[in-house]
């Protein structure tokens, strides 16, 4: 390998990001002792505001031979990653000021993940995808048990790795089924190979098994299992960061393998097959998040099941690019599932805002001591509640609707070709109407309650009141006008399949 | 500027307005919404007025023409537009929803608690209500539909009552996710209809693709009944409409107003313009059985209203007992038949209207609609009880109000297709509306009156009498004098009943000779 083909100019703003972790540690261990609590996450900001600008270069094609690749997809991808990264950091920012120690860590690792995040939009093989999986994968364990005086805390670490050290194996293994498959680990060379000679059946095992592992991040069934509790013990802005940029990091690989394995295969026998899976697991992983989220109590309990809900929309998204041979249905496809992502990043980031702020309170996030008439004592926030609550359902006029339709019409073309996914059209419309339940009950105990004895208005700091803030607007702008978001996500699923063997 | 666009846009200004406004400031925030409806209301009568003269811009599928287009490219790669523009029947509901909400908003001069936050709510409400009516862009359409459903959920979970017959919590939730499920069975469909069809959500493009093209008889087949049930959730049809009543009974008197009055009507109106307009050969198929189902809201509805004891309730069942009517007048698919449904969508909305805004009248003081603990109210309530035999008079289909010439438009169109069962039932069904009302008001407003009621307060000051008067006068005007009214419903409704006459015709079903000799519109006014 000459040094030429690495190209690492075009890894920059991960670089970026991994310096900005290394200098958080820094900063906490020699910063001035007044600034330990702000420095850090300063850093964290900066640097993704660094990524963010780096990001607006054009992309800059292959990189570290052949292992990477810097097209328009992934540029979409990160960008939305180190948009997420900035409004995280400053969530977290509202989260660790009350923390006596290891701010350093905490911002560090967070950034570690983000990187690994945005490594996972530019993968071009197998092995560098599981490296930079993991790099996702163990960065949060460390986050997940951060309040390591907490029960809870520790719980929701140690489930974490339980869960994810056997999904790392299940998805490492299918990659060396697959390599025994074919040969290679190299997604063109796995393209040509299944445009060729179609799927033997070791390598659909292999396939499977790496879907498996990947429906493990995105909190899919069957593997949706860790969800509630790992969101429920986790710090606030570390389950904000699990149901939104970790579980990207899933979707956007399925999104990757589904475009270099099942689409060139698309003509042969059994091709169906692959979105038959999908389409099923996508149903049954919405309704059970959405039924699931029905009876919770805790607030992010209620939030963890209804992301299980959403990856099970997102999943729909991916069955209808496996379904249609249509390049256009593909790439619609494709661009509803970026679109529905970033829709959801907003979404999810402003509603653990707000439960970040209420639950500072110390009242827990028990919905009935913590929101029971919140919107009077703190109209504010309720409102962002109410807002984030009505996107994440699908209501207009917020982004989340913008998602769902554009999900729906996918599935809609894409059921030309397999006039069953109209099921599972219809499974998503009733998903729709069961979160909209428990969304609604939560909205009554908001403004319809009375708020418990001795509450009072909570205290918002800056950082999360801006974070709200940025949530609100850009939610409310994406749901009434997207026509720019559809634009670049439709050219990044053009950049998605550009490379796919037809 | 566009006439339809600042209709639209008054009361979402006014809502947006009422963000800067401090909480707690009742006066400012109804003030408010007191201007933000009044604009719409100015506007709406303007429109109506030069609807036939009007030099806005046009646009027309076929023979349908759709006035005062307004279009801006939203999202080109999808093919879709902010596009809004009305024919005959939108300016009637445009006409009715403004009526509707300016004397809602006068009505709820009482709420006081988070006065803010429940204007917000029902501005919001009626802007998509408004785009609704005005939507020629089917995103939009579902858009604003949705836009429509959501504040119910706050308007009555907030400031609903609850009471013997009827939790509010239910009421609410129920009312919310039975119109959500049909909204997105609708939206399925619809999206159906964008994919398999000419690629674009400008309603008007899809008509013309229908009056040339059209839709192959299966998807029709298959697709009419999901977007036809949508929208039926919403009239609301037997069996479907059980939300309804219920959410009256639980609802403050203006959004009763609004709820009978404006939403039931989006749904007749969906399936006048999406199911019936882009699928006329299955509704060739369907809407005879339709006109079945729609004997169970007018009798069974009529029979339930006349069991209860809530005065909410009576009027709830009534209304879906009326709504039975509206669905029989789409059903005749003939021109008298389906202006009768349009007009009495109209005058439907404004009796009831006028009916909850009376209860919520002396509800604010006494607390109690039952039945059994009213009587003699006349005493005390002179305007209010005299508005309120008026109100009967209009419901029951007494000649002189709107109601009367719409009602008999419909079973006049009825009994020409050949629908007599239906047309022998709904003229029942006169009867049946007769006999519950009556027996309200003679229980509520005459025999002897509990004595604790001797302090109840009579609407007096001109402010307070504006809303009734307006209702009942306009009720009584178009009653009279239907023509004026009839020849703009008839500029949208002709298109309609042509197309769906030349599907039966395609169908091989008999379609009766025109009833021009008839003239019933004016048999009504003598």
């Amino acid at each position: 390998v000459n040094v030429g083909d690495m190209n690492l100019v075009a890894l920059l703003p991960e670089g970026v990001v991994a310096l900005g972790a290394m200098l958080a540690v820094a900063a906490d261990l020699a910063g001035p002792k007044t600034r330990r609590a702000s420095l850090p996450a300063l850093v964290a900001c900066v640097s993704c505001l660094a990524a963010l600008l780096l990001l607006l270069r054009p992309p800059a094609g292959a990189a570290v031979a052949g292992h990477f690749v810097d097209d328009g997809f992934s540029r979409f991808v990160r960008l939305l990653a180190a948009g997420g990264g900035l409004l995280l950091s400053g969530l977290s920012a509202a989260y660790t000021r009350r923390m006596d120690r290891g701010h350093g860590e905490f911002y560090g690792m967070l950034l570690l993940a983000l990187a690994g995040v945005m490594l996972v939009a530019g993968v071009a093989d197998l092995m560098s995808l599981f490296v930079s999986l993991e790099l996702v994968t163990v960065t949060s364990y460390v986050l997940a048990a951060f309040k390591r005086n907490e029960a809870t805390s520790t719980e929701a670490g140690l489930k974490y790795l339980v869960v994810g050290a056997v999904s790392s194996a299940v998805l490492l293994f299918g990659i060396a089924l697959a390599y025994g498959a074919t040969g290679t680990v190299d997604f063109a060379a796995l393209s040509r190979h299944v445009a060729g000679r179609g799927f033997s059946p070791l390598l659909s095992l292999g396939t499977v098994l790496v879907f498996g592992g990947l429906f493990f991040k995105c909190a899919a069934v069957p593997f949706q299992v860790w969800a509630p509790d790992v969101y429920q013990g986790s710090p606030t802005p570390v389950t904000a960061f699990l149901s939104s940029l970790s579980k990207s990091a899933g979707v956007v690989l399925l999104l990757r393998l589904v475009a270099v394995l099942v689409v060139p295969a698309m003509g042969a026998e059994g091709a169906g097959t692959w979105a038959a899976i999908l389409a099923v697991a996508a149903g049954v992983t919405l309704l059970y998040g959405n039924l699931g989220a029905i009876p919770q109590r805790d607030v992010k309990r209620l939030l963890a099941y209804s992301s299980i809900g959403h990856a099970g929309y997102l999943l729909l998204g991916l069955a209808a690019v496996a379904a249609s041979a249509d390049r256009s249905v593909q790439e619609a496809a494709a661009s509803a599932v970026l679109v529905y992502l970033l829709a959801y990043y907003l979404t999810t980031v402003t509603a653990f805002a707000v439960v970040a702020c209420v639950s500072a309170e110390g009242r827990g996030h028990d919905v009935e001591a913590s929101y029971e008439g919140l919107s009077r004592r703190s109209p504010f926030l309720a409102f962002a509640m109410l807002l984030a609550l009505l996107s994440l359902a699908g209501v207009p006029p917020m982004a989340g609707l913008i998602g769902k339709l554009l999900v729906f019409y996918a599935v809609v073309r894409a059921a030309e070709a397999h006039p069953a996914l109209y099921v599972a059209a219809f499974v998503g419309a009733a998903g729709v109407v069961v979160s909209l339940y428990y969304y609604l009950l939560l909205i009554r105990r908001m403004y319809v309650g009375t708020p418990p004895q001795g509450a009072s208005r909570v205290p918002v700091p800056w950082p999360a009141r801006a974070v709200i803030a940025v949530g609100i607007v850009s939610m409310l702008a994406i749901g009434v006008y997207w026509g720019p978001v559809q634009e670049a996500a439709t050219k990044a699923a053009r950049a998605l399949f550009a490379t796919v063997v037809p | 500027v566009n006439l339809l666009l600042a209709i639209l846009l008054f009361p979402a200004a006014g809502a947006a307005a009422l963000f800067l406004v401090p909480s707690g400031n009742a006066k400012v925030a109804r003030a408010v919404a007191f201007v933000a409806t009044l604009g719409s209301l100015v506007l709406a009568v303007a429109l109506t007025l030069g609807f036939s003269t009007t030099d806005a811009p046009t646009e027309a599928a076929g023979t349908h023409v759709y006035k005062h287009v307004i279009s801006v490219p939203w999202v080109e790669s999808l093919g879709l537009q902010f596009k809004l523009g009305v024919d005959g029947i939108g300016v009637a509901m445009v006409l009715l929803t403004a009526i509707t909400i300016f004397t809602g908003v006068i009505v709820s001069f009482s709420v006081t608690d988070r006065a803010k936050e429940y204007y917000v709510s029902l501005l919001a409400l009626v802007t998509g209500v408004f785009g609704v009516f005005t939507a020629l862009d089917l995103f939009f359409y579902y858009f604003f539909y949705e836009l429509a459903v959501i504040p119910m959920f706050l308007l009555i979970g907030c400031w609903g009552s609850t009471t013997r017959t009827m939790n509010r919590d239910y009421a609410s939730m129920k009312l919310v996710l039975m119109l959500t499920t049909g909204a997105v069975l609708a939206l399925v469909g619809l999206l159906a209809v964008y994919a398999q069809g000419p690629r674009t959500f400008d309603m008007v493009a899809i008509e013309r693709y229908v009056g040339s093209v059209g839709y192959s008889r299966g998807f029709q087949m298959v697709w009419f009944p999901a977007v036809f049930l949508g929208f039926a959730a919403l009239v609301p049809m037997w069996p479907l409409h059980s939300w309804s009543p219920g959410g009256h009974a639980a609802a403050p008197a203006a959004v009763s107003m609004l709820h009978a009055g404006v939403l039931m009507k989006l749904g007749a109106y969906g399936i006048l313009r999406v199911a019936v307009t882009y699928m006329p050969d299955a509704a060739a198929v369907y809407l005879p059985w339709v006109a079945v189902l729609c004997c169970m809201n007018i009798v069974y509805g009529g029979l339930v209203a006349m069991a209860q004891r809530d005065m909410k309730f009576v009027v709830g069942y009534s209304s879906s007992s009326h709504m039975g009517y509206v669905l029989l007048g789409i059903a005749t698919a003939n021109l008298v038949g389906v202006e009768g449904a349009v007009l009495l969508m109209f005058a439907h909305g404004l009796m009831t209207a006028l009916a909850f805004s009376l209860i919520g009248w002396f509800y604010d003081q006494t607390h109690t609609r039952m039945l059994d603990d009213l009587g003699g109210l006349m005493k005390r309530l002179p305007f209010v009880g005299t508005c309120f035999v008026l109100m009967t008079m209009a419901s029951a289909g007494l000649p002189g109000f709107a109601n009367f010439v719409s009602e008999l438009l419909v079973i006049v169109g009825a009994w020409a297709q050949g629908m007599w069962l239906p047309a022998i039932l709904a003229t029942w069904g006169i009867v049946i509306t007769g006999v519950y009302l009556l027996r309200t008001v003679k229980s509520a407003f005459f025999g002897a009156m509990p004595s604790r009621w001797e302090g109840l307060r009579d609407a007096r000051t001109p402010l307070e009498r504006l809303p009734y008067a307006l209702l009942v006068a306009i009720l009584l005007l178009v009653g009279f004098w239907p023509q004026p009214m009839m020849d703009v419903i008839r500029q949208g409704a002709e298109p309609l009943v042509e197309s769906m006459q030349a599907a039966q015709r395609r169908a091989g079903m008999a379609v009766p000779a025109p009833l021009e000799a008839a003239k019933p519109s004016e048999a009504g006014a003598r």
